[in-house]
């Protein structure tokens, strides 16, 4: 974590179709701890991938990706990075359906060794957070698209993550709902300084960060 | 919730699957349970037998030896021979024969009169026949079974018999038949001067290994004694052969139940891909994908082996009563943890290919699956 970056990207490469499709064609990108950082450009540019780069759901063909201080080009079993340091929200809740909302939230903290009423207690604290407390009970399905998503936000923020990936987080909603999940995203960063990383379609939306990366065919546009 | 608990909750996800695969696996288990207890009940009644009985010992024809005609039956001038042998105080020939009486199936013992006591049978009603009268006794059950009662009589082999007495013995299978002459019943089935068995009574004092090794050192390969059900299973294959039955369906139930739970879980891991996908997102490691999609596996077939088992236990009761067959049933533990313990096995290895599959799906691909 050399000059207060989390994110520190070099030349990173990632190719399809045995190196047909070039979906990362050469990235450069850092990210300073705490920021908050969107990333926009048209569908099929390569923001997916880049962000599961970061989050070490996949690995690069080629380059530097350091993240938090660990080296994710060394092929080794990095589901204690995602569990630590890496929060994901999709476009998608993908939320658990025959399990209840807390239990969902509960879901990223096994393995960590906490007692099934610590871990109950910490993910009513985070629902506390997204305002949901009182639907802790509920099953995803009979919440609204907007709610989900939120509950999506707890789980991410399980584990207390230093970085959050959120894939077009309001890409499913309508504009209030997703103003709504905005503000906890946004609060979240102001108050906990966690670094916020958000790839998404709209420019108002993306607006609200920091600062914006345009991808274009797997590389940056400066 | 702790992870144990989600691993229980998982399987009830989809109710109809989960029914169809508990209950192709209870079955094999059940099959397992019922033969196990008519196996158990077949010893329980043996040893019952053994011990019941009057006699210290039973000598019967050594049919494993190679000397062995063949023929189970023993010549009768030996009940004399062997009544002779040191520490030997009454020996007594038994003939036994399955008869047609009034429309039933019933079971004989031919004895002496004078030798009933080998049998352990009690009298609770009436007296002993006399062996040159057309008499008979009959056991408890058989009685009832017919609706006799002393003093009435019984038509079969085209004779009229009088039943002169009731007894008990205390075990289904011996309450269940009756009892005549020895000569009476040899000569119904043209047997002359054949017993199947001779029930050996030793005097106070005497060693019963002894006296038993001496009878069979008597007639080295014609005939062997029997004083434990260790004994009987080795002069009798027939309990082995149940056994080896019992373990041949056993193997069947485990490799049907298993392809069963092979299929079941595999589809429950690809309709889940894309949250098995979220679950590498959020941190868990492979193993633990593995832990659950295995622990699934077990959590459902360890309910087919309880459904196994009260489906076993009930069936072959019914079966049992269905067919009037005299034989006590015995359900022990040890049963109980043998299917269970096969349901975990089935479920082993039958999640075992389904866990391996879900633990190595790449997390972006399980992801992007619509
Ligand atoms: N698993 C895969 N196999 C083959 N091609 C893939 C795979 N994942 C992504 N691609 C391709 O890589 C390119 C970049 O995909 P990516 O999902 O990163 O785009 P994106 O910028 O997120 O698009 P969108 O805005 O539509 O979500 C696309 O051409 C896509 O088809
Ligand atoms: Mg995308």
């Amino acid at each position: 974590m050399n000059n207060g970056n989390i994110v520190e990207i070099t030349n990173l490469k990632k190719g399809y179709d045995k190196g047909k499709i070039k979906a990362l064609n050469g990235i450069d990108i850092q990210i300073r701890k705490g920021e908050f950082v969107s990333i926009i450009g048209p569908s099929g540019s390569g923001k997916s991938t880049l962000l599961n780069m970061i989050g070490a759901l996949d690995t690069a063909d080629d380059g530097l990706i350091t993240v938090a201080g660990n080296d994710l080009m060394l092929k080794k079993d990095l589901s204690d990075f995602r569990s630590k340091k890496i929060g994901f929200i999709f476009q998608l809740h993908n939320l658990i359906p025959n399990l209840s909302v807390l239990e969902n939230v509960i879901i990223p903290m096994y393995g960590n060794g906490y007692k099934s009423s610590h871990m109950s207690k910490r993910a009513m604290k985070l629902l506390k957070y997204v305002k949901l407390e009182d639907k802790a009970e509920r099953k995803p399905t009979e919440l609204s698209g907007g709610e989900r998503q939120r509950v999506a936000i707890a789980r991410a923020l399980a584990n207390n993550p230093s970085i959050i990936l959120a894939d077009e987080p309001t890409g499913s909603l309508d504009s209030k709902n997703g103003k709504m999940v905005l503000e906890r995203l946004k609060e979240l960063h102001e108050k906990e300084n966690v670094t916020l990383i958000m790839v998404t379609h709209d420019m108002n939306v993306a607006a609200m960060a920091e600062r914006t990366i345009e991808v274009l065919d797997g590389q940056v546009q400066t | 919730m702790s992870f144990t608990k989600l691993i229980a909750k998982n399987p009830f996800r989809n109710k109809a699957r989960l029914a169809l695969a508990v209950i192709g696996i209870a079955i094999g288990i059940a099959t397992i349970v019922a033969l196990g207890m008519v196996t158990e009940g077949l010893k329980a009644s043996v040893e019952e037998q053994l011990m019941t009985g009057g006699a210290d010992f039973v000598v019967m024809k050594n049919t494993t030896s190679e000397s062995a005609s063949g023929s189970y039956s023993i010549k009768d001038k030996r009940i004399d021979e062997i009544s002779k042998i040191n520490g030997v105080k009454q020996a007594a020939g038994v003939y036994t024969s399955s008869r047609m009486v009034d429309g039933n199936q019933l079971g004989f013992a031919g004895i002496k009169s004078k030798d009933l006591n080998m049998l352990g049978a009690r009298m609770i009603q009436g007296n002993a026949y006399a062996d040159d009268k057309n008499e008979l006794i009959l056991g408890k059950l058989a009685a009832e079974k017919l609706k006799k009662k002393v003093g009435d009589t019984v038509t079969f082999n085209g004779n009229q018999y009088v039943v002169t007495g009731i007894f008990e013995v205390g075990n289904k299978e011996l309450d269940s038949i009756g009892a005549l002459s020895l000569e009476k019943l040899q000569s119904m089935d043209e047997n002359e001067g054949k017993v199947d068995m001779i029930y050996v009574k030793i005097n106070k004092g005497a060693d019963l290994k002894t006296v038993s090794k001496s009878v069979e050192k008597a007639y080295p390969g014609e005939l062997t004694t029997i004083a434990s059900l260790e004994d009987f299973q080795k002069a009798d294959d027939s309990l082995q052969m149940v056994e080896t039955a019992s373990m041949a369906i056993s193997l069947l139930a485990i490799i049907i139940g298993g392809i069963g739970i092979i299929n079941t879980m595999i589809m429950s891991v690809f309709e889940r891909t894309r949250e098995i996908g979220v679950f590498r997102a959020v941190g868990w490691k492979s193993r633990r994908i593995l832990a659950m999609i295995l622990g699934e596996s077990v959590v459902l077939t360890l309910l087919a082996g309880m459904v196994g088992i009260v489906l076993g236990v009930v069936g072959i009761e019914v079966i049992i009563n269905l067919f009037e067959t005299p034989l006590d049933l015995v359900f022990t533990p040890a049963l109980a943890l043998r299917a269970l313990g096969i349901a975990v096995i089935v479920g082993l290895i039958g999640g075992l290919y389904p866990a391996i599959r879900a633990s190595r799906l790449p997390p972006t691909e399980a992801l992007r699956y619509e």
